[in-house]
This record gives C-alpha cells, structure tokens and sequence, in this order.
C-alpha cells in the first residue's frame, strides 16, 4: 500500500529547545493514524511541519507526494488541516465563513458554493448556515471547522484533537463522521488524548514524546507490551490451579484472583485447547474462557509513565 | 494577486458587519469636512471688524484684510486635517483586520491554506489602505469645492487650496497611510489589543502636527518641493517599515511567536 505520509529524521528546535526530535514515520494511504502523547509532547508542532505551517529544523518528509520545503503551496492545497483552535470568524456566518476558505483553497465561485452546502448538509448545519457563527454551540463550531479542513477534497486531513471539550453527542457525530472520511479513502492523522476514541478510530498508532516512543496497530501495541493472554474463570478459588498452569511449557505467567486465573502464554489460539485440558484434568471446573485485553490506555501509561 | 482581493473582500464584509467601526472610520472623514466648509463660510459672512488676530501671524498674511485672514486661518488649519485622516482611517481598520485576527486565533486555519504570505499581507494591508485613500481623495476634493465655492476671494484660496498641499493630499498621504499600516503590522507581534495598536501608531500624528504648527507659525511654507522632499522622506520610511512589517509577517513567526 502506498504511503500518504513519509518523513526522516523529521526535527524541530526552538530557540535550543527540541520539541520534536528525529521523527521517522510511514502512513499508509487510506488509514486512520493517531498519535498520541502527553501535552508539550510536540504533536501539534509535528502536525505544523507535516501541514508545512513551520519547517523542520532537519530531516525531510513527503505528504500527498509533495515533499517538504520544495513546494508548500501545493502541499497546503493538497491535505486539510482542523487546527487545535477552531478560529472561525464569528460576525460571519457559517455560509461566509466556509465560501471564503473554499476560495483560499483555489476552489471557482460555482464550485465553492456547491462545496460549502454539501458539507453544511452532512454535517447537518445547513439550516443554521446564514446566522453569525459566534451565536454557535462548541459542537457546532467544530463541526464547521471539520467542514472547513474538507471543501478542497484533500486527500489527507490532519485533525488536532477534534473531539476535545465536545460534549458525548457531538463527539459520536464528528466519530461517525472520521469513520464516513476512512470509508471514502482518505487518510486522516489524528492526534487525540482520548485513548478509546484512538482505540476505536486507528488502524496506526503512533506514541509520541518528543520523539517516537512506539508505533503499530493498537493489537501490535499490547501484543509488544504486555504480550498475549487468557483468562479462565472457574467454580471456585482459582489459586490452586496457579501450580498447573505454570507447569505447563507455553504458560510464562499464571496469577489468581479469586475465582479468576490470569494466563500469560505464548499463542494462545492454539494453546488455550491443551490450557483448558490441563486445567480440567486437574479437576477445575470451567464458566468461562475469555482473551485477555490490555487496553490502550495500559499501552499507553506504560509507554509515557516509563519515559517521563 | 487573486487571493489578496478574495480576503479583501472578506475583510471588508467583516467591516460591513461592524457598524461602529464602519461609522467612526468612513463617516468621520466627510462630517469633519462638512464642519470646515461651515467654519469656513460662516467665517466669510463675519464683519470685517469683529475678527481680530490673537497673535503674531505669517508673514504672508500681512497683506490680507481681516475676513481674508479669517478665512486663511480655517481654511489651513482644517485642510491639514486631510494629512492627518489617512494615518487615522487605516491604523483602525488594520488593527481589527490583522490583531483582531491574532487575538481570535483566525491566521493559522488562513495559512494552513495555499495562500502566499504575502498575498495574505497585501489584502490586509490594500483593506486598509483603499477605503482611508478614497475617504480622504472624495473628503478633500469637497474641501477644494467648498473653498472654491465660499472664498472671499482669489488670494485666500491660493493660500488654501496650494500646489503643495494637493501633491501632499495625493502623494504624502498615501506613504503616510502605508507607514501607519506597517507599523500596525509590526506592533500586532507584539500586542494583543487592536486599542493598543492604535494608541501606539497614533505617534506618526506627531510629525504631521508640526508640519500644522511649523506653518501656522510661518517656519514652514508646504510648497511643492517641501512636499515632495517630505514624500521623498516617507517613502524610505515606508520602504523600510514594510521591509521590517513583512518580516514579522511571516507563516512561522505568527505561528510560534506571536501571543
């Protein structure tokens, strides 16, 4: 699959100061990627330099097959940005406001305007689309400002943080509305502190503190980290069968929990059958057998805890 | 070119929008130029022998007769005025155009945008600068008809409407205005209120007042070539303050510095 982004080396020094340091990163085209990491991390500078808003102090990269510092005109007609701060004009209204950036975007009167009711309707303010935006909702705001980032049809949007401070319904609409973007093949970057939503939205993920701490699929995450697992619930206290299990070959760890057994194995999709055989022999009578799931927020502390 | 005239256009929609702003820049120019038309025609109708002079007067009015003199004195003094309204007009209307953009957090959606940063500046800066130019041209050219028209005679319009006071209105006032417009963009790096901006460009009013003083007191005659040698003198000024304004005004400076 190609790469919608590829940078080297990619870094940037204020005054002295490395607030992003020797990134190097692929995108596949067509994906969701997310990058996580802590406030002052660098993401929102690294998100600049990929919207080639600033330049990297070193290192290149190449966004929607433009590279970097060559011709950042096209590169900025070429991806969406949802900045970190919505900045809408708000004497104008959501109609002037996005005709105006669909004409900065090189978008004809005809075509700017066919844009700005398209995405007024999908993101369903079209009846609110001549009243002031500074009359809107934070929802309504940021929705327009997804709108916004999408009228040239960029085949790469990066989006800041775009469901912070939005309250849970509005949050679903603007979920819904990344899935609605990976479903037409766009490629979205998204950096985000809400761990289930990365969770839910990315194909990538990338964990990031000044520099790359870690990157893969969320399954590849946990798999490194803490590695894979079963849980086995049984009739009964569950610490007698730590013996068993740790006598087994394929089983590295083995803790109990009241009725609960914690299993750390190598392969569990082929082992959990002799797990399970073992451990009836042994006499335990089984409820459920379950796979053990670190989430992204374990991932995620265990990276950044460990590095701050 | 074409992106500096669509966000021309935005800015002056956002200034339509603003009713206040609109009245207190574009609707000043002509009352103020009503006002001296008045002063100076109600001043015609006064009795030669109720107008005594205050003080020590050039020494070109020696020969005037006192409504002559009258007459004279308004008429100077009010025609200044037109120096002065295009460093007023556009450090108003830039300010909110460009601090009021920092300050609502509006240029990095704009610069995330394909457009130049210098196309960005021009419709900010032509934004300003046009409406203040027409304004003062229109208000000036209704000064000139109503000194023409209520001049008590020949010699009190000569010194009025004067060569050098026209090539000032058609060239020093738009170096003025570009140097105000300059020095907003400088101090938007720097400050947060597009008040203060304003406050702080109202200094260029300084040199302006002693061209008034300087002539009302018969130092200085604003003759063609004093006014192109002060037009010469702007526009290294203006030269150098947009040098130093479009340096500031740049994507990464804006993005990283300016808070």
């Amino acid at each position: 699959m190609a790469h919608a982004i590829e940078t080297h080396g990619l870094t940037r020094r204020f005054d002295g100061r490395v607030a992003v340091e020797g990134l190097s990163l692929s995108v596949e085209a067509g994906t969701v990627f997310g990058f996580l990491g802590p406030n002052g991390a660098g993401k929102t500078t690294t998100v600049r330099m990929l919207a080639a808003l600033i330049a990297p102090t070193d290192g290149d990269a190449i966004v929607a097959g433009h590279a970097l510092g060559v011709d950042d005109t096209a590169l900025r007609g070429s991806v969406g940005i949802l900045t970190e701060q919505p900045g809408l004009y708000d004497r104008l209204s959501a109609r002037q406001n996005l005709r105006y950036f669909a004409r900065l975007y090189d978008l004809e009167p005809a075509q700017a305007d066919a844009q700005v009711e398209r995405y007024l309707h999908l993101l369903e303010l079209w009846d609110r689309r001549d009243e002031p935006v500074g009359t809107f909702s934070k929802g309504m705001r940021q929705k327009l400002a997804i709108a916004r980032a999408l009228l040239h049809e960029p085949a790469i949007v990066f989006l800041d943080e775009p469901t912070a401070a939005l309250d849970p319904e509005a949050a679903r609409t603007v979920r819904d509305f990344v899935k609605g973007l990976r479903a037409e093949g766009r490629t979205i970057f998204l950096t985000t502190h809400n761990l289930p939503e990365a969770d839910e939205l990315c194909d990538g993920i990338g964990i990031f503190q000044r520099r790359l701490l870690r990157v893969g699929s969320p399954a590849e995450l946990r798999a490194g980290l803490f590695g894979a697992g079963t849980i086995v619930r049984v009739v009964g206290d569950a610490a007698r069968l730590v013996p068993v299990a740790r006598a087994l070959a394929f089983v590295r760890d083995a803790r109990a929990d009241g009725e609960t057994l914690t299993l750390q194995l190598d392969d569990p999709d082929s082992r959990n059958p002799d797990l399970v055989d073992a451990l009836r022999a042994a006499g335990a009578r089984i409820r459920y057998v379950e796979r053990l799931q670190h989430s992204l927020e374990d991932v995620y502390l265990r990276l950044v805890g460990g590095h701050s | 070119m074409k992106k500096a005239l669509i966000v021309l256009e935005k800015e002056w929609l956002e200034l339509r929008l603003q009713r206040a702003l609109l009245f207190a820049t574009l609707f000043l120019p002509p009352l103020i130029t009503f006002i001296a038309i008045l002063g100076f025609f109600v001043i015609g109708k006064f009795a030669a022998s109720t107008i005594r002079s205050a003080g020590p007067l050039p020494p070109e009015f020696a020969s005037l007769s006192p409504l002559e003199i009258g007459q004279a004195i308004v008429g100077r003094q009010f025609s200044t005025l037109f120096l002065l309204l295009p460093i007023f007009i556009p450090s108003v209307l830039a300010s909110y155009a460009i601090v009021g953009e920092k300050r609502e957090r509006t240029l990095e959606p704009v610069l995330a945008t394909p457009i130049r940063t210098w196309e960005l500046l021009l419709g900010k800066m032509l934004a300003a600068l046009l409406p203040a130019l027409v304004i003062t041209i229109a208000s000036a050219t209704l000064f000139v008809g109503g000194i023409l028209a209520f001049a008590v005679s020949n010699r009190v319009r000569d010194m009025i409407v004067t060569p050098g006071w026209i090539l000032a209105v058609i060239v020093d006032t738009p170096l003025l205005a570009l140097i105000g417009v300059a020095l907003i963009v400088v101090l938007s790096s720097r400050v947060n209120d597009p008040r203060t901006a304003q406050q702080i460009s109202a200094v260029l009013v300084v040199p302006v007042l002693g061209l008034l003083f300087g002539q009302l007191a018969g130092v200085i005659v604003l003759g063609p070539a004093v006014a192109l040698g002060i037009a010469a003198v702007l526009a290294v000024i203006a030269a150098g303050a947009l040098w130093f304004a479009t340096r500031l005004f740049q994507r990464e400076v804006i993005l990283t510095r300016w808070r």
